[in-house]
C-alpha cells in the first residue's frame, strides 16, 4: 500500500492503542473524539490530496529507494525541483485546511536522518544509515505519518541536561540491553502527535561528552508501551463541544499539540538511529530545524485564507472600495508574498549532501522563518482593523437560532443587503479562529517559536552571513587596502 | 475522436478552477476529443493544464508526444476553437 487514501489513513489510526488523557481523562476513542477530530481531519487532507490528479505533482514523488510513488511527505529530497515542491506543497495544504496539517514534522525529521545517519557511518564506522533505510522504506511502504519529536522539556536553560537535577528533563537512555535501550523523558509541543503512526525522537540541543546519554535518536510505533500523550489547551477549543459549527470558525480542519511523555520504553536496536554519538547531536537539529523552518511555507498558505477572509468581510461591509481598505489588503499580500519568497529561496538554493538527500540553504531558511516569526502578527492585527469589533462581540450561534433573539442579530448584523447576517458572521469567526482562536494556535504562536524561537535564527543568520565578502565589497568602493594593515598618512 | 490525456500542474496557488476549466473544455468538446488516462497507450495531444504563468507542471515524462500548454481559461478557448474549426 504505498499511498493511503484519507479514509484508509483514518481506518489506520483506529487501529492504534494511544493512551491519551485531555480533561483529565483517559480518551476511549481518540480518532472520533470531538476535539481532536479536526486535526485528524487534516492530516487526511494530506492523504487525500495525493489521489487528487490536480495536485499529484506536488503531492508526490517517486521512492529513491524503491521506484515506486509515494505520498511526498515520505519522501527524501532528491533534487532542487524536490524541495521547491515541498514549499509549495506547503502553501497548497495551509490553504486548503486553514491550520497546521501537522504532518511536515515528520518528513523534515526523516530527511535530516538521512543525512546525519549517513555522515556518522562515514566518520564514525557505524551502521546507522543502513538500518535508517530499512525504517524509511516500511514508512514509505505503509504511506505513515511521523511526529518529529525534538523539544524536551529542558528545565533549568543555563544548566546543561547531565546538570539537570531532574535528569529526565531531557529525554535519554536510562538502560542498556542485549536487544535494545530503554529511555526515559518527554517531549513537549508536538503537534499532531495523536494523529501520528510513528514516532521519530532527535535530541533537541548541541551536545558534549557529558551528555551523551542524551545523545539519542529512534523511532517507535504511537502506540509502544510506556508513551502517553496528555493533550494541549488551545484557546476557544470547548466550542468544539457546542451544538452547531459557526462559532468554531474554520468548521473542518484544526491542529494540536500534545506533551508526550516516554516512561521506560523499549526500544529495539534496529530502530536507534543515534546512540551516545554526542559529536553529531548538534548537526541532526541543525539539519532537522533548517527542514522545519523551510516547512513554515504552509503559513504562506494559511495567509491566503486569512486574506480572502479579510477581502469577503470588507465587502460582506460593503467597504472594499475604501482606499485604506484596499492599501491593507496590499499590505497583507506584500508581507505573505514576502513569506513565499523565502521559502521557495531557501529551496531554489538548496545543495546536495553526501548522502545524496538535498538540504535547503541554512541561511534562507532561517530568513524565512525569522520573517514568519513577526509576518503573521501583522497580516492578523490588519484582518482585525478591516473585520471590526464585531468580531469580538458577536453573540452565539445558539443566539442567532433563538427565536427570541435571532431575529435581531439578523436586523442588527445585516451589513449589505445582499449578504445574510449568517455569512457575515461566518466570515468573522473565521478571522477570529485564525487570528485569536484555535488556529491561532498555530497561525501565531506556532509562528513564533515552532522550529526554534526567534533567537535560536538569529544565531544561525549571525553564524551563516557572509559578513567577510560584504567587508570586502564595502573597503574595496572606498579605498581601504584588503589586508586591513595600518595607513600613515604618507601612504595615503 | 481525439484522445486528449490530462496533465495537471501541482496547483499550489492556482488563478483560476483548473478542474472546472477542464470539464468545460471535455463539454464542449463531446463527440469530438476523449479523456483519457495518461497512461493510456494511445494519445494523440497531452494538455497541459497550468495554474499560473510559472507552468511547472512535470512533462519529461512525455517527450515525443504532441502537447498544448494552457496557462489562462483564454487559451482553453483557443484550443476549443481549433478543435471545432
Amino acid at each position: 500500500m504505498p499511498m493511503m487514501t484519507a479514509a484508509q489513513y483514518e481506518e489506520s489510526l483506529r487501529d492504534l492503542n494511544l493512551v491519551v488523557y485531555m480533561f483529565g481523562k483517559q480518551l476511549d476513542n481518540v480518532v472520533d473524539d470531538p476535539i481532536i477530530r479536526p486535526s485528524m481531519q487534516a492530516v487526511a487532507k494530506t492523504y487525500e490530496l495525493a489521489h487528487r490528479p490536480e495536485h499529484d505533482d506536488i503531492m508526490t514523488a517517486t521512492s529513491h529507494i524503491t521506484g515506486k510513488k509515494i505520498n511526498r511527505f515520505t519522501h527524501i529530497h532528491q533534487n532542487i525541483d524536490d524541495l521547491v515542491k515541498k514549499s509549495k506543497m506547503g502553501r497548497l495544504l495551509g490553504r486548503e485546511t486553514g491550520c497546521c496539517f501537522q504532518r511536515c514534522v515528520g518528513m523534515d525529521a526523516l530527511n535530516a536522518l538521512s543525512i546525519v545517519t549517513y555522515n556518522m557511518d562515514h566518520q564514525l564506522g557505524t551502521q546507522y544509515n543502513s538500518r535508517f533505510l530499512k525504517y524509511l522504506e516500511y514508512v514509505q511502504e505503509n504511506d505513515l505519518t511521523c511526529d518529529g519529536a525534538m523539544t524536551d522539556p529542558k528545565g533549568d536553560r543555563s544548566l546543561p541536561p547531565h546538570k539537570q537535577p531532574d535528569p529526565d528533563l531531557y529525554l535519554h537512555v536510562v538502560k542498556e540491553k542485549a536487544n535494545g535501550i530503554i529511555v526515559r523523558g518527554a517531549k513537549a509541543h508536538q503537534t499532531g502527535a495523536v494523529n501520528s503512526h510513528e514516532i521519530i525522537v532527535m535530541p533537541t540541543i548541541a551536545m558534549r561528552k557529558e551528555d551523551q546519554d542524551y545523545a539519542v535518536s529512534f523511532a517507535l510505533p504511537a502506540d509502544a508501551e510506556g508513551i502517553t500523550y496528555i493533550m494541549g489547551r488551545q484557546s476557544c477549543d470547548t466550542r468544539k463541544l457546542e451544538e452547531g459549527l459557526l462559532d468554531r470558525g474554520n468548521i473542518l480542519f484544526g491542529g494540536h499539540e500534545a506533551l508526550v511523555v516516554l516512561d521506560d520504553v523499549f526500544v529495539p536496536w534496529e530502530r536507534v538511529f543515534m546512540y551516545k554519538e554526542y559529536e553529531f547531536a548538534g548537526q541532526l537539529v541543525e539539519k532537522f530545524a533548517a527542514y522545519h523552518r523551510q516547512s513554515y511555507a504552509c503559513k504562506v498558505g494559511v495567509g491566503d485564507v486569512l486574506i480572502g477572509a479579510s477581502q469577503t468581510a470588507a465587502e460582506y461591509n460593503n467597504v472594499a472600495g475604501a482606499s485604506h481598505i484596499k492599501d491593507k489588503l496590499i499590505e497583507m499580500n506584500h508581507l505573505n508574498e514576502t513569506l513565499y519568497c523565502g521559502c521557495i529561496a531557501c529551496a531554489s538554493e538548496g545543495s546536495k549532501e553526501p548522502s545524496g538527500t538535498y538540504s535547503v540553504n541554512t541561511l534562507l531558511a532561517n530568513i524565512h522563518k525569522q520573517n514568519v516569526t513577526r509576518f503573521p502578527y501583522e497580516i492578523s492585527r490588519i484582518a482585525q482593523d478591516i473585520a471590526g469589533g464585531l468580531m469580538v462581540t458577536m453573540p452565539s450561534e445558539m443566539d442567532l437560532t433563538a427565536p427570541a433573539t435571532g431575529k435581531w442579530l439578523e436586523k442588527y448584523f445585516t451589513a449589505n443587503c445582499d449578504v445574510p447576517a449568517l455569512n457575515r458572521m461566518r466570515i468573522l469567526r473565521l478571522i477570529e479562529n485564525l487570528t485569536l482562536g484555535t488556529a491561532a494556535v498555530g497561525y501565531l504562536t506556532e509562528s513564533m517559536h515552532g522550529a526554534g524561537s526567534p533567537q535560536a535564527q538569529r544565531i544561525m543568520i549571525s553564524r551563516l552571513a557572509n559578513m567577510k565578502e560584504k567587508q570586502r565589497a564595502a573597503k574595496k568602493l572606498c579605498g581601504i587596502e584588503t589586508d586591513d594593515r595600518k595607513q600613515t598618512t604618507e601612504d595615503r | 475522436m481525439l484522445k486528449v490525456g490530462i496533465k495537471y500542474c501541482g496547483g499550489c496557488n492556482p488563478y483560476y478552477d483548473r478542474v472546472a476549466l477542464v470539464k468545460r473544455i471535455a463539454d464542449r468538446l463531446a463527440g469530438k476529443v476523449k479523456i483519457v488516462a495518461l497512461d493510456h497507450d494511445r494519445i494523440d495531444l497531452v494538455l497541459a493544464v497550468e495554474g499560473c504563468n510559472t507552468a511547472c507542471a512535470e512533462l519529461s515524462q512525455f517527450d515525443g508526444k504532441k502537447i498544448r500548454v494552457i496557462t489562462y481559461p483564454e487559451d482553453a478557448k483557443e484550443f476549443i476553437q481549433e478543435i471545432l474549426g
